[in-house]
């Protein structure tokens, strides 16, 4: 259980980027987080795992308060949350296993790590992590020379390295072909309902939130402006989704909804 | 739309048309300036000022050693009316069409010519033409100039393997001048030995006359005997103090062939020679005839020799000046590196203090480093690599400083959010997008400073250049070809080993 309680962010430049938000997430949620770019779904997203430290405001992990936590104890809330981010954000020069490794950091002897040496188990568990997406095969290339649904499918092997009981997902299909979202958020579906693995997802196209949400909060200027459920969602008009989202918004079809998991 | 015309259309002229047009007659100029256009009307004065001035400085040069203006500019004509005659029709042409231009410029409607600024243009180029002495027919002409040396250069390979030589040599003394005492004694020959006998054996060197005209010397038969028979002979003079040097004829060393015998007979006239006024008086000369023959095997001479050992020094060179380099910029990278140093003001300053030293230690050519460090530790190739690490620093410093800058944060808050340290973070988000830039700029310096290190010798910082410089300067094209060779084989070399080292990294 993930409690965000009155979050607040300014940035050193005045920025008001989040504005006493306050939000739960049940632990088996698939909540999406909708709003305009600039809304402040980024800060949010990094304040909670403290990439960005939030300016007021508490996050309590089953009832323990995240913002107070000190660098070892943040480091260990840090690897029970794995992270998906817009443009995959792998270190491109590395290969695909060693991206895909570099996601039990949090748990490996921190000088042995340095040598990237990793224990055995760790190196099957990767594999199996990149079977599970469906890029085995691709395991000794460099990361840059996968395609872009293919370094995203690496980040979700990297994010499933850390035993993650929750994963935050920043845009993680607005960098990739229409057809490739459904595939992308199709793992993470399963994710969610096989392992009960909570979602903290921001997404654009009101066709995929409809889709995956079981809830919604949108955000504009960094406040939160809606909350619903599945249903609500489902039954939202697109008059309705520009009202909150701006009139940028748009209902993007990006083809049938059971198929893409490739 | 009259809200749309532009502000160049709703000024109108001040004065009319003809006003302009004599305005700009007396002043170049300043009937465009009347006519608000002042942009204009500035360009076309300077440039007239411009023209004049430089015009004046080169009449004034090609009329030396008279005075007066207009002394100097018939000289001027004399010496160059290919040049001073169209450069004054142009600016005669300029100042009226100046005038012409200010008369259409005041005009209700302007119709700006571009003509005459193309004159303007042309007027440049005329005088650019002879100030940077820019001569077609004598390239043309005396191309064939360079036919000699440039061979030599291009293929030196002759001069790079000798044979051992054997000398053959038998000589004569020769008094001059002539006196009452004795001559010297005719050798004794000696069968089977070379032999040399000169007739006389006294006479005069040749000399000049108050005309510095010539007069001959004394003519003298030459008879050998004993030498190898059939065989390429040199006729040498040696002076009392030492001096060799072969005896031309008409400009051309004197060459003769031995008969069946290895005897030849020869007349000579007695060499020019300056003699230092304080060994006037009674002088033994020696005529000597030499057969020179090569024997023995092929071998590298001492110019490959010495152009392999300097070779060799060049790459060391520009190797630990690369070296030292590398470890010296690392850490002053960080410093100037913006992202890493935009935390406070005093970073800032840090930043800022140490962009500006590396830029101003970047912008002083190696050579001019080379120069000072000379003054400090002596010619040398030391020299060399003091000039090429300072200016390494400088370079890689500010390579590396943007290659930290343009580092992705992207993977680096991935790598945070897997929980892992600091450490961990900078190896493996920080650390594997620094190597490639680094390797890369690292050897592509190293290929720089190698290429670098043969001017640096130009001005005695040590390698090859130092060789070369001084076979140009005793025009030994051969030995300076085997320098040049060398380099460019090295270098090409390098080219591609650095560009396939760092086609791997990247």
């Amino acid at each position: 259980m993930l409690e965000v309680k009155n979050l607040t962010k300014v940035y050193a430049d005045g920025t008001v980027a989040l504005r006493d938000v306050s939000f739960d997430v049940p632990d088996g949620e698939f909540l999406v987080i909708i709003g305009l770019s600039g809304s402040g779904k980024s800060t949010l997203l990094r304040c909670i795992n403290r990439l960005i430290e939030p300016t007021e405001g508490h996050i309590l992990w089953d009832g323990v308060d995240v913002t107070a936590a000190e660098p070892p104890q943040l480091r260990e809330f840090r690897r029970q949350i794995g992270m998906i981010f817009q443009h995959f954000n792998l270190v491109k020069r590395s290969n695909v296993l060693t991206n895909v490794l570099s996601g039990r950091l949090g748990y490996v002897n921190p000088w042995s790590s340095l040598l990237h040496s990793f224990p055995a188990e760790d190196r099957e568990m990767a594999l199996r992590a990149l079977e599970r997406v469906g890029i085995a095969d691709q395991a000794n290339k460099r990361a840059d020379e996968l395609s872009g649904g293919q370094q995203q499918r690496v980040g979700i092997a990297r994010a499933l390295m850390q035993q993650p009981r929750m994963i935050l997902a920043d845009e993680p299909v607005a960098s990739l072909d229409p057809v490739l979202a459904h595939s992308i958020l199709g793992y993470l579906e399963r994710l969610n309902q096989d392992e009960a693995i909570t979602v903290l997802c921001s997404l654009h196209y009101l066709d995929l939130v409809q889709r995956y949400a079981t809830r919604v909060i949108g955000l504009r200027d960094g406040q939160i402006v809606y909350r619903g459920t599945q249903e609500e969602i489902r039954a939202m008009t697109d008059e309705e989704f520009k009202e909150i989202y701006g009139q940028e918004a748009e209902r993007v079809s990006v083809g049938p909804h059971e198929g893409g998991i490739a | 739309m009259a809200t749309r015309t532009t502000q160049k259309e709703t000024l109108t002229s001040l004065v009319s048309p003809p006003v302009a047009g004599v305005a700009s007659l007396i002043i170049p100029g300043l009937g465009q300036a009347l006519a608000r256009q002042l942009q204009r009307g500035l360009i076309l004065l300077g440039s007239m000022a411009t023209i004049i001035g430089l015009f004046a400085w080169r009449v004034n040069l090609l009329g030396t050693r008279v005075t007066g203006p207009v002394e100097k500019l018939i000289k001027a004509l004399d010496r160059r009316p290919f040049f001073v005659v169209p450069t004054l029709v142009g600016i005669v042409a300029l100042w009226l069409w100046i005038a012409w231009d200010a008369y259409q410029q005041a005009q209700p409607q302007r119709r700006g010519g571009l003509g005459v600024l193309a004159l303007v243009v042309l007027l440049f180029l005329n005088l650019g033409w002879q100030i940077s002495g820019i001569d077609i027919y004598k390239f043309v002409t005396e191309l064939s100039d360079a036919k000699g040396p440039l061979g030599r250069v291009l293929w030196p390979w002759e001069a790079a393997f000798v044979r051992d030589t054997q000398v053959v040599s038998a000589g004569a003394d020769i008094l001059s001048p002539c006196d009452d005492a004795p001559p010297p004694p005719v050798p004794e020959e000696v069968p089977g030995e070379p032999y040399l006998v000169a007739d006389p054996t006294c006479g005069d060197l040749a000399t000049q006359d108050e005309n510095l005209e010539e007069v001959l010397g004394t003519p003298l038969t030459l008879v050998g005997r004993g030498f190898a028979p059939n065989t390429e002979t040199q006729i040498w003079w040696a002076d009392p103090i030492g001096n060799e040097f072969r005896i031309r004829k008409e400009g051309e060393y004197l060459t003769l062939q031995t008969d069946e015998q290895g005897a030849f007979g020869l007349e000579i006239t007695m060499p020019y020679r300056l003699i230092p006024p304080s060994s006037a008086g009674r002088q033994i000369h020696r005529v000597e005839a030499r057969q020179i023959s090569e024997v023995g095997n092929l071998q590298p001479s001492d110019v490959l020799v010495h152009n392999i050992e300097k070779m060799v020094e060049t790459i060391v060179l520009g190797m630990m000046a690369t070296v030292f380099g590398i470890v010296f910029a690392i850490p002053v990278s960080f410093l100037a590196a913006r992202n890493l140093m935009s935390g406070s003001p005093f970073t800032m300053a840090v930043y800022l203090v140490t962009r500006t030293i590396l830029n101003i230690i970047r912008s002083i050519e190696p050579m001019i480093w080379a120069i000072l460090a000379v003054t400090v530790v002596g010619l040398g190739p030391f020299a060399g690599v003091i000039a090429l690490f300072v200016h390494s620093i400088a370079a890689l410093g500010k390579l590396y400083s943007e290659a930290i800058e343009s580092i992705d944060p992207g993977p680096i808050e991935a790598i945070q959010a897997t929980g892992a340290t600091r450490l961990q973070t900078i190896m493996y988000a920080v650390v594997p997008q620094m190597i490639p830039p680094f390797v890369s700029f690292s050897i592509y310096r190293w290929d720089i400073n190698v290429r670098m290190s043969t001017i640096i010798g130009l001005v005695g910082g040590g390698g090859i250049g130092f060789l070369l410089t001084q076979y140009i300067r005793l025009l030994d094209y051969r030995s300076a070809g085997i320098a040049v060779w060398f380099i460019a084989i090295t270098v090409a070399i390098l080219d591609y080993v650095s560009a396939e080292i760092r086609q791997r990294f990247v």
